[in-house]
């Protein structure tokens, strides 16, 4: 029950960080679990698969890290725009490209 | 196909901390103390809370609000030593409460009113401690029919915790349960930890925390 929670949090922070973006579809979400944040970490990558099967998601890819101490943090989205440009350009706090 | 990454780097409990702030800043404003007792199912936090509303709740002039799984049983039960309101949260599967249902909760209360504002967590030792809920402090309840062991399997409760009270002591002679013990491996955790023991059905060490609420109900951000 906690980590369905944070994890239709986290849904909910994805989607309004990429607000009105045109991205075609979410690749993956990156967390930060601190071995300390009071979560387990299969339960919200179950979670999480879970969620992100609908749209905007797509069935994105949670990627999740574990870290010391009790961060709980989304670090990166990865998302496709759906056009052969090299979409870093312009994107502010952009970084990599696949 | 254009592949690129976001970074991000945002705390999952960002927006949950925002509206607790948002719920401190309230508080503190109308001078209102507030209390969030964590717990296990089964700790006592209603009776505690029963003993307390017939015994302060006009003279700290109590609000209460309670958070549950299902049902409103335990406002229920409180109403009946208050004539102030009591805010029932039924969190429909939600194992704690959060930062805007004390938002939503508030709109009722009358915070002018009101000096001291406890707030009945559900019964969960893991969930709540990582969701702040603009209270001043968590008061942490753990019953001698649980076990010693408590504090050190639940460490971020206790840790989270400025106030520890150890419930059911009039059970005492009937489990094997070694109070010293219990209280060095919370100590371990959270050195800083305060305690009360307490039955809050025979009403043994209630003057203790009675006490404790007086020096500290209406303080609000000294406490």
């Amino acid at each position: 029950m906690h980590e369905l929670s944070i994890a239709l949090e986290i849904c909910r922070m994805v989607e309004q960080r990429l607000g009105p973006a045109q991205v075609h579809r979410v690749v993956a979400v990156g967390l930060e679990v601190g071995n300390d944040a009071g979560v387990e970490v299969e339960s919200l990558r179950f979670c999480l698969e879970a969620l992100l099967t609908s749209p905007p998601f797509h069935a994105a890819v949670p990627e999740l890290a574990r870290r010391p101490g009790d961060v709980l943090r989304l670090s990166y989205l990865t998302v496709d725009d759906g056009s052969p440009q090299d979409a870093t350009a312009g994107a502010p706090g952009a970084a990599g490209a696949g | 196909m254009a592949i690129r990454t976001i970074d991000v780097r945002e705390r999952v409990m960002a927006k949950n901390d925002e509206l607790a702030a948002g719920v401190r800043r309230r508080l503190r404003a109308a001078g209102v103390t507030t209390f969030n007792l964590v717990s296990s199912p089964g700790s006592g936090k209603t009776t505690l809370l029963e003993r307390t509303l017939a015994a302060l709740g006009e003279e700290l002039r109590i609000a209460v609000v309670t958070g549950d799984v299902q049902t409103h049983d335990d406002a229920d039960r409180l109403e009946r030593h208050t004539t102030r309101l009591v805010q029932a949260v039924e969190t429909q599967g939600g194992c704690h409460l959060d930062a805007r249902q004390i938002a939503t909760a508030l709109e009722a209360i009358d915070l002018d009113a009101t000096r001291l504002l406890l707030i009945e967590n559900v019964g969960n030792l893991v969930c709540p401690a990582s969701w702040d809920l603009g209270e001043d402090a968590k008061i942490v309840v753990f019953a001698v029919t649980e076990g010693e062991d408590k504090p050190r399997k639940y460490p971020k409760m206790f840790r989270q915790a400025r106030y520890a009270v150890l419930n059911k002591i009039d059970l005492l002679p009937y489990v094997p349960f070694d109070v010293d013990r219990a209280l060095g491996y919370a100590r371990d955790v959270n050195p800083d930890l305060t305690f009360f023991r307490t039955s809050a059905l025979t009403g043994a060490g209630l003057d203790s925390w009675y006490a404790f609420l007086r020096g500290q109900g209406g303080r609000g951000p000294g406490v």
